[in-house]
């Protein structure tokens, strides 16, 4: 009996030391819900794909940690990166308002410098917004950020604490641009804006355009006429030596190219968000329904 | 790694005290919970056993899960970690308070009765001050467990040296990450020392115990 | 589809495990092997080590006390040091846990064996058994039961430091606490990683203290073989 229980532990012991092989892909994930419904996708069509072991390193504190993560080997995927906050960030550029351009440019530098592989986008666009309730758009005819310079001074507006000393694209750079400030702002917590609108406790936020309470609060998205916010076009993303030695993760990535619009990419969220939903579960319904896009066999 | 300390100074400053304050509320607020029951516990032995596998039971359970059980009621700040920290100090204050006040020689305290004096006067002259090492070194212990505590608790806004950690994580700054770690590790260091010292210091002359700790 | 927000907390917390039901369980699980791989670490070296100090009691000191520092350090603080040494996710959580179980094993396997009763080593030595088979017939058994006390306390501990091992990436009951703290009325969400951490580590403390008693010699009423 004593030897059964010593030859368990053992194996228990040694299987805890393989699992430490450094052949796994580990995906990085930062700790907003978009990423990690995202991070949870990839999982799945990696899991479906190939026979690869599938590992998360998630709740990442920010875009900095997960691309310390890829440097440092502790990920050798991303679940999704933006082409603004990479450009402006990680690749420390200036910030490009072409889409196409900025795309063309990170998929350029990341391959030069970094030697990882920032894939086409997924389909979704997810960067700042102005937003205001159903009723003040009607009240005052709102559509677009120049239809807030008349009445600018004595709006209320509820931001992302960190836009306010943002370079480049924040509030500094969007007086600049537009050529209006604003009355009163006020910088809180980035998950409380939406909230904070709806309940009128300020006239206009600045929101994510991804996000599932865009939905849930009725909220109407101001268009951004001149332009100023540079695109935050999403995409998978991996280390390039990664791919090559593994064609079956390349191709299974590619897959997920242009498939999540950032409509769906908001109801996911909202999925998650509000329904209480984790996005483990939300991912896997998720890919269920779409028969984890087999329909295309191209790579 | 010099230059963390001094770029940040006023912050470090104020952390230190705010993990400090944080702490020494906790420990206060449990020592004035757990140290009259220990002594009532001591006396009604019937209950004691239930409350000490309460008291046990709060503390198996992981302090982030603690912590993050009193957002709900108390919100986010320095008063549930305070609430949560108190919780935590409590069974090593309540045991040793309990078994210190048992461990009193019934002689002595029949000596005591036999003088004349009342409960009262018993219990200040005689069973306190010779439970005191025991309930010392109880206390000494839930200090330092709160101090350790006490850096998790910076995730709920109480602020706090764990403030510096956590940043460190979310910046992938690892001067902040080292410089928090040698700050709390130090501060939980010292206050284990500092104690150690006035526990001794409590123990009545006629008692020095050889060793000291007894826990 | 039903407005969450008006489903009162526990509605929200039944919902919540109905639709996260496996996903709940399959961190639960993640949880407890990562907790276990560092006791069962912290075991195969602490009991040989808390063993051989008792045989040199000049080394006790040193050892215990080098434990002890390292279990004064804030588990947070110790983790994100490894973590900049050996990265994050699991593999950093499972040292981390190695290190703050090593006190309570080391101790309790000294301890534990230090306060064997001489006459019992004696006899056996008078029987003719050779050191090594003492130590295998005679004191580990006669100790087993303090040996688990540590173990149990590694454990318990064990499972609080997995929890925090979320922040670094390792995964874990703690993903569900850091999803329910940033969501805006995450108040189920908290309850539903909190509870199932809790209980894992109350479950853990009742299960062993009883494993514990069952051992214990002086406390058997009938003699029998620890199975």
């Amino acid at each position: 009996m004593k030897k059964l229980i010593v030859i368990f532990l053992v194996t228990i012991l040694l299987s805890a030391c393989s699992n430490e092989a450094n052949d796994k892909i580990r995906i990085g994930s930062v700790v907003t819900t978009e990423s990690q419904i995202i991070a949870y996708i990839v999982k799945g069509m990696l899991e479906y794909y190939t026979d690869e072991e599938v590992e998360l390193i998630n709740n990442l504190g920010s875009s900095v940690v997960l691309h310390q993560a890829m440097l440092n080997g502790d990920a050798n995927i991303s679940a999704v990166r933006y082409t603004g906050t990479d450009l402006t960030g990680t690749l420390k550029q200036e910030p490009i308002s072409d889409p196409q351009k900025a795309l063309a440019a990170v998929q350029r530098l990341f391959q030069d410098e970094f030697q990882m592989t920032f894939f086409d986008s997924y389909g979704f666009n997810n960067t700042y917004a102005f937003m205001v309730t159903q009723e003040t758009a009607k009240q005052y005819g709102l559509e677009k950020i120049s239809d807030l310079k008349d009445m600018a001074s004595e709006l209320q507006v509820g931001v992302d604490t960190s836009w306010m000393n943002r370079e480049g694209d924040g509030y500094e750079g969007f007086v600049e641009t537009y050529g209006f400030d604003f009355g009163r702002v006020f910088p809180m917590q980035i998950g409380l804006v939406y909230n904070a609108v709806s309940q009128n406790e300020v006239d206009v936020v600045l929101g994510y355009t991804t996000d599932g309470r865009i939905a849930s609060y009725d909220l109407v998205v101001l268009e951004d006429d001149l332009q100023f916010f540079p695109p935050y076009d999403a995409s998978p993303f991996a280390d390039t030596d990664l791919l090559e030695e593994k064609p079956e993760v390349s191709k299974a990535l590619q897959r997920l190219v242009g498939k999540i619009s950032t409509e769906e990419m908001q109801r996911l969220n909202f999925l998650a968000d509000n329904n209480l939903i984790e996005p483990a579960v939300v991912a896997e319904e998720f890919l269920k329904e779409n028969e984890y896009f087999s329909g295309d066999d191209t790579p | 790694m010099i230059g963390f300390f001094t770029e940040n100074s006023a912050d470090i400053l104020l952390k230190t005290w705010e993990h400090f304050y944080i702490s020494f509320s906790a420990l206060l607020l449990g020592v004035v919970i757990a140290v009259p029951l220990g002594i009532l516990l001591s006396k009604t032995k019937k209950i004691a056993k239930i409350v000490l596998t309460v008291t046990s039971v709060l503390q198996t359970v992981p302090s982030l899960a603690l912590l993050a059980i009193m957002i709900p009621f108390l919100g986010v700040g320095k008063v549930p970690a305070i609430v949560a920290l108190c919780i935590y100090s409590l069974l090593p204050i309540l045991n040793n308070t309990f078994i210190g006040m048992q461990s009193v020689n019934q002689n002595i305290k029949a000596a005591g009765t036999a003088m004349g004096m009342t409960p009262m006067q018993s219990m200040r002259m005689v069973e306190l001050p010779l439970a005191m090492p025991i309930i010392m070194s109880g206390i000494r212990l839930s200090a330092v467990y709160v101090i350790s505590w006490a850096t998790l608790a910076s995730y709920i806004g109480a602020g706090g040296l764990g403030d510096f950690i956590f940043n460190g994580l979310n910046l992938y700054k690892t001067e902040l990450i080292v410089g928090g770690a040698l700050l709390v590790t130090a501060l939980a260091l010292l206050v284990d020392f500092l104690l150690s010292r006035f526990e001794r210091f409590m123990i009545p002359k006629g008692l020095r115990m050889q060793g000291g700790r007894t826990s | 589809m039903t407005d969450m927000t008006q489903l009162s907390v526990v509605e929200q917390f039944f919902f919540y495990m109905r639709e996260n039901g496996s996903y709940v369980f399959s961190q639960f699980l993640a949880h407890f092997q990562l907790s276990v791989y560092g006791v069962l670490l912290a075991s195969v070296i602490g009991i040989p080590l808390g063993i051989w100090i008792s045989k040199f009691p000049k080394a006790s000191g040193p050892v215990i006390t080098l434990a002890n520092i390292i279990q004064t350090i804030p588990a947070l603080a110790l983790m994100a040091i490894i973590m900049l040494v050996l990265g994050l996710g699991k593999t950093t959580v499972i040292v981390t846990v190695f290190f703050y179980s090593l006190l309570p094993i080391v101790k309790n396997t000294f301890v534990g064996i230090r306060n064997i009763d001489r006459s019992l080593t004696d006899a056996g030595r008078g029987m003719g058994m050779t050191k090594f088979q003492i130590l295998y017939m005679v004191e580990l058994p006669l100790s087993l039961s303090v040996i688990i006390t540590g173990i149990r306390i590694a454990l318990v501990v064990a499972i609080g430091i997995v929890a925090i091992g979320a922040f670094i990436g390792a995964g874990g009951l703690g993903d569900i606490i850091i999803r329910g703290t940033n969501a805006t009325s995450g108040t189920a969400i908290i309850l539903a990683g909190a509870l199932p951490t809790a209980i894992m580590a109350i479950m853990a403390d009742v299960l062993l203290l009883w494993l514990e008693k069952r051992l214990d010699p002086t406390k058997r009423k009938k003699l029998r073989v620890a199975a």
